[in-house]
């Protein structure tokens, strides 16, 4: 992988983005914030829906027609400005810990956000009269926090990825 | 009114020279005043959509803003509180910061807009619970996501340009004359510099 993110660092794409002006990374850096609010919003409204604190004039569907679509908008806005953050400094991510666990992490919350969005749109029914009234769906959505939150955090860690290493010497290799 | 003192009393504090000598404790500020910050904004979001009468439409502009603004007042109190924090650690930096000062000032901006819409257009609430706010409310709610925006700039900006930074440290006057010190150049006079925050970008 290091050879890989040296291969890369040398690359035309990624000469291009670092030559630019140097604000160009501090704002794909603010629009990928911008995305982790939208996502974290949105989530929070659906979540907060699922564990009954929120919204009960709206059926589970209407909630999830509300935000779904910007919650998987937001996914893919921090998809396309990750890539670019990877091009512009691969080392600075494709070596750092945190980027990998990061990664598991948002693949993880991407195959459980689709595949709750895809149920309540086929079984909304069953979600509204069994599913929502069972304190395990309720402790399940609000777990998720527990996950964005650790995705945010392993996030900003990127930067300090060194202290892998006093944690857990040779870690890093 | 100079309040440099009140600064370097900051970063003298206790809670300010723990985080600066831990490896970690300032990156966990940063991070949990990005999520903070993430439900702050988000939730704000969800509000404004719905005054401007693009999203949500169909359902009570007061029962939205009641629902949701509870949870981003208590977000904000959490991103004031590591935002703070994370000021002492370099107090006098942060001061002098142009994009901070920028910062501050899209905040101020923000809560005067907030401000105004809670002496206009929400005190008439009632009329246009179904629909969307009139001029006045749609104008602050644009005018709200405008100046968010600006803030999470600036706010990233501010970790660009003042990282590794130090505040110059004036020598105090001395008391009495040292010859000794004197002749070998004043090598000697002068307080240590603070050690630097944690290198990030």
């Amino acid at each position: 992988m290091h050879s890989f993110a040296t291969w890369l660092y040398a690359s035309a794409p990624s000469v291009l983005i670092r030559n630019q002006e140097v604000w160009i990374i501090p704002t794909i850096q603010s629009i990928h914030i911008l995305g982790i609010a939208t996502a974290v919003g949105s989530a929070f409204m659906i979540a907060m829906r699922v564990a009954g604190w929120m919204g009960a004039d709206q059926t589970l569907l209407q909630t999830q027609r509300r935000y779904g679509p910007w919650l998987a908008g937001a996914l893919w806005l921090l998809l396309a400005t990750g890539l670019l953050l990877v091009l512009a400094e691969p080392p600075r991510e494709l070596d750092a810990v945190s980027f990998w666990m990061k990664m598991a992490l948002v693949a993880l919350m991407a195959v459980v956000a689709s595949t709750f969005q895809r149920s309540v749109r086929r079984h909304d029914e069953r979600w509204e009269t069994t599913l929502l009234r069972r304190p395990a769906v309720r402790w399940a959505a609000l777990s998720t926090f527990v996950v964005w939150a650790a995705i945010i955090f392993l996030g900003r860690f990127i930067a300090y990825d060194q202290i892998w290493n006093r944690l857990f010497p040779g870690i890093k290799g | 009114m100079d309040i440099t003192p009140w600064l370097k009393a900051l970063e003298d504090s206790g809670v300010a020279t723990t985080i600066r000598n831990s490896s970690y404790l300032f990156p966990s500020l940063e991070a949990v005043h990005v999520m903070a910050l993430g439900l702050m904004l988000g939730t704000i979001t969800v509000v404004d959509l719905r005054l401007l009468g693009l999203a949500s439409r169909a359902r009570s502009a007061e029962r939205v803003s009641d629902e949701v603004l509870k949870w981003t007042w208590a977000a904000f109190a959490l991103v004031a509180l590591t935002g703070f924090t994370m000021f002492t650690t370099n107090a006098r930096v942060y001061a002098h910061n142009t994009a901070f000062l920028i910062k501050l000032a899209l905040l101020a901006a923000a809560g005067v807009n907030m401000l105004t819409f809670h002496l206009t257009a929400a005190r008439s609430m009632h009329h246009w619970d179904r629909k969307a706010a009139p001029p006045i409310g749609k104008a602050a709610a644009a005018l709200s996501l405008v100046l968010w925006v600006g803030v999470v700039f600036a706010g990233r900006v501010v970790g660009f340009t003042t990282t590794g930074q130090q505040a110059k440290e004036q020598a105090p006057p001395p008391t009495t004359i040292d010859y000794d010190d004197f002749l070998t150049g004043g090598a000697s006079s002068g307080p240590p510099a603070a050690p630097a925050p944690p290198p990030a970008k």
